[in-house]
């Protein structure tokens, strides 16, 4: 999930708001086709990814085009305006009680001597090394990742060889919110999740995101790993309810000694 | 100057007359309606409980209407000016103010108790009777009370008919100590677990307190109670940490959101108990929370404000809530607002007068009421702080997929399963 904020990102310099809203359509659309289909959700992830990534340009081309080279703060209305109007259309659309999606996977654990493994968190991880594998051979093995580096290097630059910037963005929007999607219908087995829940969702992807670097494929990783270990060691030293206060601690940490993130370029 | 009556100036006139004469005449041909102003958070994170809310209001008053209004008063009808505080506690102040500026006359609300304090403040300001539907933080009444005792405020406008946070506790603690006694057994180690919001903290501190005051023969570990952020993403932690304690009953305060991660997670560290027995929460019982968690939650017991199944017409009313709200039981959230509605018909009914706001709070005083559909310990009534203290939840399991009154026993329509059976 934090992949694709920061593909978004790294590409557009524009902060999408929306992330965890999208998500949360992801998480519903693999709640439907679950519940009308009859389709796991560990299977259904690419349906979802392909939905969210017509999201992703529909909004690209709509919206967020018109504003590219407008200033930040137009950026971040716009974006809290669309996370605003997909959280109340799944309102609208599935009501407010949490949902959760049934998988026969998430009943399964395996017992290693004193430890629990969870088979649904094992593959949902698995799963997201995959892809997150995949988008990095995408982006720095394909044309057309080349061409999506190059415009995110220099925009001008990419304009002057010839490269269809608009499309690129287009495409690389829809990429960043495909990711969401794929992430959304993995954790849905496992995180219930209510319309409401996209709020969360993008905070701890922009958490991670500024921890790893704004920007940085491997930051989005390695910072999503950081977060978690450090929530779940809060808890078992302190009081779980604490447990969030490491996780943004280790923000403040990163904000006053590498504000440019831990695997981020400093920008000149 | 002689003023001469042409024929000109009386067409005008009486023109003019008749439209000044005849513009309010379709108000006044529309039957007279008595307002309430009903504000609950219907969007945001709080929106299922507060769409029931509102839909068990608005039932009650169709009811109401249905079977002739206020009949006292030539048949009044009622009507609901609605608002939405939107989960956002500093709204409650804001859509009282609106709803008794469009005409509210009587205040209902609002299921979270920041949002009903601050609207506490209108009702008590603007002297606008206010009727908490829901909301259990003690200090909503007893702070107005107090200040009318001390001579700082004139009237209390502030009643309540829902159980109070204090006692929650003490009903819990009371009905933990009959369920083990009744089937002789003595758990030394129960372990309660709350979510870390308002309501969590409040509700565990009443279960603490009044496990302490009670000082039962069974043992709650005091000093290792757990607690997460709501709404959680992980409790695998929190799990683990129960886990280690080696419970005999855990005891959890939940959300519904926490619930669907707790429930699973227990089965999946196959953390042994005696059962699972909730002091009071959402998240246990709900047709939502059943569907997704199916046999995590079967055997569970939790104690909360409950619908008296006993009666034939709670299950008439159940009924059409089911087909309103398409398939949603007929429960706490829904059933107190319902019986709120109620509540001030019969006020209405008995007032002196219904333009005098006090008129109306000497009516609420001297409530007496029996029609509740909620279980009760007695008739609706209200005490010296604006409590009806026969307001009690009831202890419910779920059986083969159903929530059930089990506890206490004039309350129950089948037999508890505690120890909790070997599946």
């Amino acid at each position: 999930m934090a992949v694709g904020l920061t593909l978004i990102f790294g590409v557009m310099r524009v902060v999408n708001f929306a992330h965890g809203d999208m998500m949360v359509w992801g998480m519903y659309l693999a709640f439907l086709l679950a519940t009308r289909a009859g389709v796991d959700p560990y299977l259904s992830f690419v349906v979802c990814a392909a939905a969210l990534f017509g999201l992703g340009v529909v909004v690209q081309r709509g919206l967020v085009d018109r504003i590219v080279d407008a200033p930040h703060e137009m950026q971040i209305l716009l974006m809290l305006g669309v996370a605003l109007v997909l959280e109340n259309l799944a309102l609208l659309a599935f009501g407010p009680e949490p949902a959760r999606v049934r998988s026969p996977l998430v009943r399964l654990t395996w017992e290693l001597g004193p430890l629990y493994v969870d088979v649904a968190r094992l593959v949902t991880f698995a799963v997201a090394i995959l892809l997150t594998l995949a988008l990095w051979l995408f982006l720095f093995r394909t044309e057309l990742g080349r061409l999506i580096r190059a415009s995110a290097d220099n925009h001008y630059g990419a304009l002057v060889i010839g490269v269809d910037v608009r499309r690129i963005y287009a495409t690389a929007f829809g990429v960043g919110a495909a990711c969401v999607g794929a992430a959304g219908a993995l954790v849905s087995p496992i995180l219930p999740f209510q319309p409401v829940t996209g709020l969360s969702l993008s905070v701890t992807s922009f958490n991670i995101v500024i921890i790893g670097g704004m920007g940085s494929l491997v930051g989005a990783f390695i910072g999503g790993l950081l977060v978690s270990v450090a929530e779940s060691l809060g808890a078992v030293f302190l009081t779980p309810s604490l447990k969030e206060l490491f996780s943004f601690s280790l923000l403040i940490l990163i904000l006053l000694f590498r504000p440019a993130g831990l695997f981020g370029k400093r920008v000149p | 100057m002689s003023t001469r009556l042409t024929r000109r100036t009386f067409l005008t006139t009486a023109v003019a007359g008749a439209a000044v004469a005849g513009f309010p005449l379709p108000l006044r041909g529309q039957p007279r309606t008595f307002k309430i102003g009903a504000v609950h958070p219907v969007t945001g994170p709080l929106a299922e409980p507060g769409q029931a809310c509102r839909l068990g209001a608005q039932m009650a008053v169709d009811a109401v209407n249905a079977a002739g209004g206020i009949k006292g008063k030539g048949g009044l009808r009622l009507e609901l000016i609605v608002g939405d505080t939107q989960t956002k506690p500093e709204n409650g102040r804001v859509e009282a103010e609106r709803v008794v500026s469009q005409g509210a006359q009587m205040l209902l609300g609002s299921f979270d108790s920041g949002s009903t304090a601050a609207m506490v403040s209108v009702a008590q300001q603007r002297r606008v009777p206010f009727l908490v539907d829901i909301a259990a933080a003690d200090p909503i009444t007893a702070n107005v009370a107090k200040s009318v005792r001390e001579g700082q405020q004139k009237v209390q406008y502030v009643y309540r008919n829902f159980p109070t946070g204090s006692s929650f506790g003490r009903r819990a603690v009371q009905y933990f100590t009959e369920i083990f006694a009744e089937v002789k057994v003595t758990p030394k180690r129960v372990v309660l677990m709350y979510c870390n919001d308002l309501f969590g903290q409040s509700q565990s501190r009443g279960f603490l307190a009044a496990y302490k005051a009670a000082r039962p023969a069974w043992t709650l570990l005091e000093d290792e109670v757990i607690a997460w952020p709501e709404p959680p993403s992980d409790l695998s932690t929190e799990v683990s940490k129960l886990k280690s304690l080696k419970p005999d009953v855990i005891a959890p305060i939940t959300r519904p959101a926490s619930a669907q991660l707790l429930l699973p997670e227990i089965r999946k560290q196959r953390v042994e108990s005696l059962g699972i027995v909730g002091p009071g929460s959402p998240g246990l019982y709900e047709a939502g929370q059943l569907a997704a968690l199916r046999e995590d939650l079967e055997y569970v017991l939790t104690s909360v404000p409950w619908a008296n199944f006993k009666n034939p017409k709670t299950n008439a009313v159940a009924e059409e809530y089911r087909k309103r709200s398409s398939g949603k039981t007929f429960d706490t959230n829904s059933g107190y607002s319902y019986d709120a509605i109620f509540v001030i018909a019969d006020v209405l009914e008995r007032a002196a007068k219904l333009d005098d706001p006090d008129a109306i709070v000497d009516a609420l005083r001297k409530t007496n009421y029996t029609g509740g559909l909620m279980q009760y310990g007695g008739p609706v009534v209200f005490n010296e702080i604006g409590d009806n203290p026969n307001a009690i939840p009831t202890m419910i399991q779920i059986l083969k997929q159903k929530p059930v009154a089990v506890w206490p026993k004039d309350a129950a329509l089948e037999k508890f399963a505690f120890p909790r059976p070997k599946a």
